[in-house]
């Protein structure tokens, strides 16, 4: 897929065309690159604000200007100064990693049985992965949350948000399994054929050629728990102790009332990270972002 | 083969499919169907966190729909989000794809450029364009001025909040840009040239090759984009306390929905209920509602979408 | 959580029931202390203070000793009142039935409640030592500061006590860790809000402080005003104390006055029509200076805010809301819209608010000279001065209704509240941090004069450390005012100040035209939400 992305379609050849034709294709590429430059300015201007307005002056972030008069660099040191901020950071981990390591454990033998084994109610436990996957996490919110506070004491810790993600996350079972169903049943044949039991077979043939599945799942569950709001919202928000960066950024902008270039160089703390994993990690997000849509 | 190494042949089989299965199986039911089940539990009894829970019928429900003051704005709001906003996400999302399918040089550059802001995480992406869009002082506003054209309240104004919103909306529609950039390129080229040799223009093109091929994923896309709003809570409720000054910080409750109810959805009425005013059984009636608006857009997905499960057999 | 049978929403029955059985209890056992009956009704101790206040006004019990030789503050013992118990034996016969049902059920309630909160009083020994937990709502630096300092001299004077402290936390953070009653939540609870005293006391999320008061043997009505002690308790359970308070008056732009010609600040509604459109300067389609910002988005200019100002009840004596049938409601509301429509109109001024800077900033409208005058509380001069405004600041007493002159001076007063856990185990080291930040002459003085609020108790207000500026005096004055108020507590905390706030938003932007037809729409919202609660 991505092989095909890298090289956009040729639309004519032109060795063949006539001289109108080629000032066409001209007028043509200078048009879309036009649009196209416009479209990006959209997309990035934002940044660039951002960026700006982070090393401004805190009187100068409540004025109209676009450009900093001086570059206030030491902005960004007072983010990390702020009490909390590196804890948030600490939790932000905890709860990405360890969320993400537990979702991809759990939930690889799940999909391959779903991809790869035939059994009664294989159709119904599909559709009840769907079901749960587009199920708003709110709908269940108050008895979790009863659960999670009064039965188990555990209100004021991440804990809530991470030991359900050893038990399969639904939108990594079934990224995985329409990952899964791309490979050929001749190659589980063929290990099997040589006396592999299935867990054999899952972890010999099937994962390494599933690297890219799981790359792309742990990709979006690392995002998913970095972004996650209502979940630290509703477990963690009464102790600081244990706050993440989704949640401490808003209280940031509450503690720093009108300081919008601190809070502005906050934001770009928050969404640094997730952007030089992109760039890490680009075609495997890409490839993880059309396989939810497109195959299957 | 005996009937007996058979049998125990597919007990075996059972045994182990179960066994793959049951991090999921338990966690289905301890995460989804237990709490399922008890919210319908609550949803009939009146409880505040203190004591025990008293039995109080469908008082809940009818306080919910007669009385709630809050839950019709929320479901306009959620009907005008998915008239509007996903339409425009699903318009823009498609050209987009179009107009990268188009660019030949640095189309590496401008795919990753269109991509990024979808990755912003969503309160810091809020955080921004609540300044960006600032009324007084924003960059937006700076320059709308400038160029001598009227400024919106944006995020202050009911009238502008939801549109503002729609723009954050659009600003990460790279998610739906991948997915139809991926569709238009699997469209078959021959018919492209098929249609070429006919003489079809640009627009013709567009109409009889590249819609109906890309249809089951346009109809995707608006199918999970509704699911989407239904589950849509952090934008606006960050937006909505960021804009209205009161984030909770100093101690004052936030006004839900600012500006004027206009930015209020269904979950974050399960908030305000729950752990607001703490009317677990109310709390649970809005739950359920939204629990059966998703399924039903769900259902429509996969029928829609069959081959989301039947491939492979 | 053991709020069993008695929380805010037991029916009337039930309460009736619930007396009749403690009656009974007493007739029974003798003179019996508040947990005791608490245990044996199966009520939790909110419910019981509740009902032995009750039965206590109704002159049915008398406190007569107290149960002496145990850890803990020394329980208060009621016995039946000798001279009302034939009474009351004679009108309970018939019902004794019913009322040991009663009780049992309670009872029965209270075995499958699944949390179990310690029903028996503090334990602890307060000078053992010990860690306890404090949670407060400030997040500005010189406060988070200022209170750090007082918990540093409290942690001196009592050398065995620890106190963490976590700041930044507010009502609904509160309210959801005091139901979860989980290992780490906090012992020493205070909250900025005190419209949610009554789901804090009724609920029983707030511990009732009477045993720890007596035992201290402090006289609150000699050490505390006596607004500040109403916003702390509800339906006669105290479950908290007042932790300095806010007061509200005018802050006015002297320069501006000078200039428009106006020799004092306006001392009723109609005179502060007039001067606010006097100090109203126009710059094309916007100002140059606006005399005030009316609009209820306009930093504390809101509905309850303005309504203090005129004599009025939010609620009737059956408890119903009141807003559609007492006229002050309407007066408010007309004369904000017509002070609206005379400064420009709504979406004019809509505009022009845009451009205000923050509230808590620098950039604050009133100290920027955006806007001429201000409704605002005690900090705002603090906040001011320290923002380095140009112009002199006057401070006066918010106006009051044309027909309500005499009661010039008064204000709305608010503050913060600070009470006890129910599910600390270090309820008497708690109590110490309590009453050392509450009573401590010390203590309040300081904080107030680090924080620029007004001080909670006499001996502060009175003292000669305290730092009152030029201009501070008056909120000092407003404070002690008999006639300033707050809203009265309600047990669904400020649901129906929020009710009546958005149908101000509706009414002022002119989406409801009707305002007659609009208050008791608001009014039936109010009263179903708090049956809702119920």
């Amino acid at each position: 897929m991505t092989q095909v992305l890298d090289k956009p379609v040729q639309l004519a050849n032109p060795t063949v065309a006539e001289r109108t034709a080629r000032r066409r294709a001209l007028l043509e590429w200078i048009a879309i690159h036009s649009l196209g430059i416009a479209v990006a300015l959209f997309f990035t201007l934002p940044f660039v604000f951002v960026v700006l307005t982070s090393l401004m002056s805190d009187q100068q972030a409540l004025t109209r200007d676009l450009v900093p008069d001086t570059w206030q660099w030491s902005n960004y040191t007072k983010v990390f100064d702020t009490p909390g901020f590196l804890t948030w950071w600490r939790n932000t981990l905890i709860y990405a990693g360890l969320g993400t390591l537990l979702t991809v454990v759990s939930s690889v033998p799940v999909a391959y049985a779903l991809a790869k084994f035939r059994f009664r109610g294989r159709n119904l436990s599909l559709m009840l992965v769907i079901s749960m996957m587009m199920l708003p996490p709110q709908v269940v919110i108050i008895p979790m949350y009863l659960f999670w506070a009064k039965q188990l004491d555990l209100s004021g810790t991440l804990w809530p948000l991470i030991i359900p993600m050893a038990f399969g996350d639904a939108f990594s079972i079934f990224l995985l399994r329409q990952f899964l169903m791309t490979i050929p049943n001749e190659y589980l044949d063929a290990a099997r054929v040589d006396g592999c039991g299935e867990f054999r077979t899952l972890t010999r043939v099937v994962l390494p050629m599933a690297k890219p599945g799981i790359a792309a799942v742990a990709l979006f569950q690392f995002f998913y728990a970095w972004n996650d709001y209502f979940g630290p919202q509703i477990y963690a928000s009464e102790n600081p102790g244990a706050w993440t960066l989704s949640y401490g950024l808003e209280s940031f902008k509450g503690a720093h009332h009108t300081d919008w270039n601190l809070t502005m160089a906050a934001t770009v703390l928050v969404m640094a990270p997730v952007i030089l994993v992109f760039f890490f990690a680009q075609k495997a997000f890409v490839e993880g972002v059309t396989l939810t849509g497109v195959k299957g | 083969m005996s009937t007996h190494t058979l049998r125990a042949k597919r007990r075996r089989s059972a045994l182990r499919t179960v066994a793959f299965l049951a991090p999921w199986l338990i966690g289905f039911g301890v995460f989804f169907a237990y709490p399922l089940v008890s919210t319908v539990y609550f949803s009939l009894m009146k409880y505040d966190g203190f004591g025990t829970p008293v039995f109080r019928g469908l008082g809940n429900w009818a306080y919910v729909f007669n009385d709630y003051p809050l839950f019709w704005p929320a479901l306009r709001n959620t009907l005008w989000l998915v008239l509007v906003m996903v339409t425009c996400r699903v318009l823009f999302g498609l050209g987009i794809g179009l107009l990268i399918t188009k660019i030949k040089t640095g189309a590496g550059v401008f795919r990753t450029l269109f991509y990024l802001p979808y990755l912003a995480p969503p309160v810091a992406a809020t955080l921004a364009f609540v300044f960006l869009l600032n009324p007084g002082t924003g960059p937006v506003n700076s320059v709308l001025d400038g160029l001598g054209l009227p400024t919106p309240g944006w995020f202050t104004d009911p009238t502008w909040s939801k549109p503002a919103l729609t723009a954050l909306a659009l600003w990460g529609v790279g998610d739906l840009m991948v997915i139809f950039m991926a569709a238009l390129l699997d469209v078959p080229k021959e018919q492209y040239e098929a249609a070429e040799l006919d003489g079809a223009s640009a627009w013709q093109r567009f109409r009889f090759v590249t819609l109906p091929n890309i249809s089951p994923i346009v109809m995707f896309a608006v199918v999970t984009g509704v699911i989407q709003t239904m589950q849509y809570y952090t934008q606006p409720l960050v937006a909505g306390k960021v804009a209205s000054g009161i984030i909770g910080g100093s101690g004052q409750q936030f006004e839900p929905g600012y500006p004027d109810k206009s930015t209020l959805t269904l979950p974050q009425l399960v908030y305000n209920l729950g752990f607001q005013r703490f009317d677990y059984g109310s709390a649970c009636v809005v739950a359920l509602v939204l629990f059966a608006l998703a399924m039903a857009f769900t259902a429509l997905l996969m029928r829609r979408r069959g081959g989301l499960i039947q491939a492979g057999d | 959580m053991a709020g069993t049978a008695g929380t805010p929403g037991t029916p009337r029955v039930l309460r009736a029931m619930n007396d009749r059985a403690a009656l009974d209890l007493l007739l029974e056992h003798g003179p019996l202390s508040r947990t005791r009956i608490g245990k044996l009704t199966g009520l939790s101790k909110p419910t019981a203070s509740q009902l032995l206040a009750r039965l206590e006004a109704a002159g049915l019990v008398l406190a007569t000793g107290t149960t002496e030789g145990r850890p803990g503050p020394n329980a208060q013992l009621y016995e039946v009142n000798p001279t009302a118990a034939y009474a009351a034996g004679l009108d309970v016969t018939p019902e004794r039935i019913l009322a040991a049902l009663a009780a049992s059920a309670s009872l029965a309630l209270l075995a499958t409640a699944c949390t179990g909160q310690s029903e028996s009083a503090a334990t602890d020994d307060p000078d053992a030592k010990t860690t306890i937990t404090f949670w407060h709502g400030w997040s500005a630096p010189t406060e988070v500061k200022a209170i750090q300092e007082n918990v540093d001299a409290f942690e001196k004077a009592h050398p065995n006590i620890t106190v963490k402290v976590v700041g930044n936390i507010n009502d609904d953070k509160l309210n959801q860790a005091l139901r979860a009653g989980g290992s780490n939540g906090p012992d020493v609870v205070s909250s900025f809000t005190t419209s949610n005293i009554g789901k804090f006391c009724s609920s029983g999320a707030f511990l009732d402080l009477q045993p720890f008061i007596e035992k201290s043997k402090l006289d609150l009505d000699k050490l505390i005003p006596k607004p500040m002690l109403d916003y702390t308790q509800f339906e006669g359970t105290r479950c908290a104390l007042p932790l300095l308070g806010d007061a509200y008056g005018l802050y006015y732009n002297k320069d501006a006055f000078e200039k428009a010609g106006i020799k004092s600040p306006p001392k009723t509604w109609s005179e502060f029509a007039k001067d606010a459109k006097k100090l109203t300067v126009s710059k094309g389609d916007s100002y140059q200076q606006l005399g005030f910002m009316p609009t209820y988005h306009g930093y504390e200019t809101v509905v309850d805010h303005y309504m203090s100002q005129w004599d009025h009840a939010y609620f009737d004596q059956d408890g119903k809301s009141n807003i559609a049938k007492d006229p002050a409601f309407a007066e408010m509301f007309t004369y904000q819209k017509k002070l609206i429509d005379d400064l420009g109109g709504f979406s004019k001024l809509e505009k022009y608010r845009n451009t205000f800077g923050d509230e808590w900033g620098a950039k604050h409208p009133f100290q920027t000279g955006q806007v001429a005058m201000q409704l605002d509380g005690e900090w705002r001069l603090g906040m001011a001065q320290q923002a380095g405004v140009d112009f002199e600041i006057g401070t006066a007493p918010m106006p009051v209704a044309d027909d309500e002159v005499d009661e010039y001076g008064k204000g709305f007063l608010s503050g913060t509240i600070i009470g006890i856990a129910p599910q600390s185990e270090k309820q008497n080291a708690a109590w110490e941090l309590v009453k050392y930040l509450t009573t401590d002459t010390e203590a309040v003085v300081s904080f107030a004069n680090a924080i620029h609020n007004v001080p909670s108790t006499f001996a502060a207000l009175k003292s000669p450390d305290l730092k009152v500026d030029e201009g501070f005096q008056t909120f000092l004055d407003i404070a002690q005012n008999p006639h300033s108020n707050t809203p009265p507590a309600s047990v669904n905390g400020s649901t129906y100040q929020t009710t009546l706030q958005d149908f101000g938003y509706q009414y002022e932007s002119g989406k409801v035209k009707d305002l007659e037809a609009g208050l008791e729409k608001t009014a039936k919202q109010i009263d179903t939400d708090i049956e809702q609660a119920k």
